[in-house]
């Protein structure tokens, strides 16, 4: 049984050692702390690093190994569209995919890799995406839920939903920054744990009710954290659909009907609601996914899924490796 | 047995004859009042109408709430409080002239911690109310704030159940307003955050008798509530205040029916009990359930015991109606 982690970051190793010898990277900060560990980030936007996050490829690869992952699909952060030069984004985005091809290559069996993208300028994010699937072998592209507060819905980003889907490259969605949920409460990790599916519900409807699945029927989206609320929360977006006519512009279904059109990575950290994903979406939408390294995770990933109960040998391997593998061609 | 909808609301007379003769009611003008009341006809509708589309629906019984349009906490806690006490002497007056068919919540100034606590004790002592509904904020702050703990305290002493329900804006308008977002998925996430508000902020545990109703099935409260419970796990933030993961404390709280969804509510009996599971359809609102006793009566993956449980038992418990 083989496993593909789609869910896996990486902080580049280009942006840590320059910011190790006290060098700006694209705008990026950071300093040691008295305990030397590295605070980094953009102006007053800080955030310190976390052991496994500092590692380099073959730290990674002992815990792969000791986790039973064969494989990380890798993503490096996706906030560079908060960067507030385009140049410098434009720039890190470049050195940061660079980076995830590098190990590609040097792993071939081991690692394979999404693209980040200079989101705040269409143009150049087509134009990375393209370099990155056809020059660079990456496999997509892992964007937030929003840019700059703008939903995918809005228009201006079509050229990216075409250009993703005539390349044939997956889009892996994953929030980056403040929830929908931080100005409520920013208390008892809220923002995220509560957040992170809020978000996700939004991105999904964002596609559907937009007639972006409807533009671009071919294209792959895949939403990380099980999609998060998406699935048990269908039939009030349904109800909503049937009702409102403000939910009926630019869509002839009930968004039930998207949700087999999407990906879900399995990351929902119940069972009960993992299974609820696969009666909902159907098993042949769900892949592995782990979050490796943050401390939100998995632990023990491969064994997490392999000792549910719910799910039958076949839908395990599906979900495992099988899936992932028809989805990104690996 | 008897079927009691816990989720169905009205306007109060009073504001009604104020709309049809365009005058201001407790500084809330005719023109603010309209646009929800001319889209709903219904909520201008008479008791006597309203009990006949129960009697078409096969509903016995109304718990009535004021609509949550009438919260108004942002405004004048005086206005407000007189407000709230001509809407709860209205749903008081409706639960005696029909005391088979009517039971009631009370609305509350809940930007007057003090005042919300005297409205109550009057609701409950005098009025015969059986709790209060409230929003999942009050202008941005939520549940675990100790100002509002000796509102809690009071409802636990008085064995008023508090009935969470959204009012204006919810977390999800800022970031999209559009397809009716911030009712679909708005007030489904408003929930989890008021779960997770009185759960991590220690209020469940400081009133263990307090009984909590949160409507629309609880939002994403039972799907989401492991990785609430992950979060308590590896954040030291989220285990401030309690001792045990968050889904410890699904079972101290009542959700009514309202997914939408058999599997969902499937999912929600299956993750919090059945005795906790309570009939609430939203009356008289577009997004209500549609024929709502023959909605849970044609279930497919429900057993007649869970659907007797759900459409009147366990309200008739969690009120102390009999």
């Amino acid at each position: 049984m083989r496993s593909i982690d789609i869910h896996a970051h990486l902080m580049p190793h280009c942006m840590l050692e320059t910011l190790y010898r006290g060098e700006s990277w694209h705008g990026v900060t950071g300093r040691r702390n008295a305990d030397g560990q590295l605070i980094y980030g953009l102006g007053e936007l800080t955030q310190p690093l976390t052991p496994a996050f500092g590692w380099n490829t073959e730290q990674r690869l002992a815990d792969m190994n000791s986790l039973g992952v064969d494989v990380h699909v890798v993503s490096t952060f996706v906030g560079y569209y908060t960067f507030p030069s385009t140049d410098d984004a434009v720039a890190a985005c470049r050195e940061a995919n660079e980076e995830v091809a590098g190990m590609m290559r040097e792993h071939p069996d081991r690692f394979s890799g999404f693209c980040t993208l200079p989101m705040q300028d269409i143009n150049a994010a087509v134009a990375e995406l393209e370099r990155g699937v056809r020059d660079l072998g990456l496999k997509g592209a892992m964007i937030g839920d929003h840019v700059n507060g703008v939903t995918y819905d809005d228009p201006s980003f079509m050229p990216l939903w075409k250009a993703a889907e005539s390349l044939g490259a997956a889009i892996f969605i994953h929030q980056v920054g403040d929830t929908v949920v931080t100005p409520r409460s920013d208390r008892y990790h809220l923002p995220n744990s509560i957040g992170n599916l809020a978000d996700r519900a939004i991105t999904f409807a964002s596609f559907v009710f937009g007639g972006v699945m409807d533009a671009c029927p071919d294209l792959k989206v895949v939403l990380a954290h099980g999609g998060g609320y998406t699935c048990f929360g269908i039939g009030r977006m349904d109800r909503g659909w049937q009702v409102r006519r403000e939910a009926r512009v630019n869509i002839q279904q009930p968004p039930s009907a998207y949700l087999n059109k999407f990906y879900y990575d399995c990351l929902t950290h119940s069972e009960a609601a993992l299974r609820y994903l696969i009666d909902t979406v159907g098993v042949d939408r769900i892949v592995f996914g782990t979050d490796w390294p943050a401390d939100m995770a998995i632990d023990w990933p491969v064994s997490w899924v392999l000792r549910q109960e719910s799910l039958t040998t076949e839908e395990k391997e599906a979900i495992l490796w099988k899936n992932s593998e028809r989805l990104l061609n690996l | 047995m008897r079927t009691i909808d816990i989720h169905a609301h009205i306007s109060p007379e009073g504001m009604v004859s104020a709309i049809s003769e365009g005058r201001d009611w407790h500084g809330i003008s005719s023109a603010e009042m309209l646009p929800i009341h001319e889209y709903t006809p219904r909520t201008m509708w008479t008791p006597e109408q309203r009990l006949k589309e129960m009697d078409e629906f096969g509903v016995d019984v109304h718990v009535l709430s004021t609509n949550s349009f009438f919260y108004f906490y942002e405004r004048d806690a005086g206005a407000i409080t007189a407000m709230a006490r001509e809407c709860n002497d209205y749903v008081s007056q409706l639960t005696k002239d029909h005391p088979d068919r009517f039971a009631g919540f009370a609305t509350l100034p809940m930007q007057d911690v003090s005042a919300s606590v005297a409205e109550l004790e009057r609701g409950m002592q005098t009025l015969g109310l059986k709790g209060a509904m409230i929003g999942d904020h009050v202008n941005g702050v939520t549940f675990d704030d100790p100002s509002f703990l000796p509102l809690w305290k009071a409802a636990e002493a008085s064995g008023a159940v508090i009935f969470i329900h959204q009012g204006g804006d919810t977390v999800v308008s800022p970031r999209s307003d559009n397809y009716h977002l911030p009712n679909t998925i708005g007030n489904l996430a408003d929930r989890a955050v008021t779960f997770a508000s009185f759960v991590f902020g220690g209020v469940m545990d400081a009133c263990p008798g307090l009984k909590v109703c949160l409507s629309h099935g609880g939002g994403y409260t039972c799907f989401g509530a492991g990785r609430m419970d992950r979060g308590w796990q590896v954040r030291s933030e989220a285990r401030v205040n309690i001792q045990h993961p968050p889904s410890r404390y699904l079972d101290r709280f009542w959700y009514d029916c309202l997914t939408h969804s058999e599997d969902a509510l499937r999912m929600l009996i299956d993750s919090v009990g059945i005795d906790r599971v309570v009939f609430g359809t939203d009356w008289p609102f577009d997004m209500a359930i549609d024929e709502p006793v023959s909605w849970v009566r044609n279930m497919t993956k429900l057993t007649d015991a869970e659907k007797d449980a759900i459409l009147g038992g366990n309200i008739e418990t969690l009120l102390g109606l009999s």
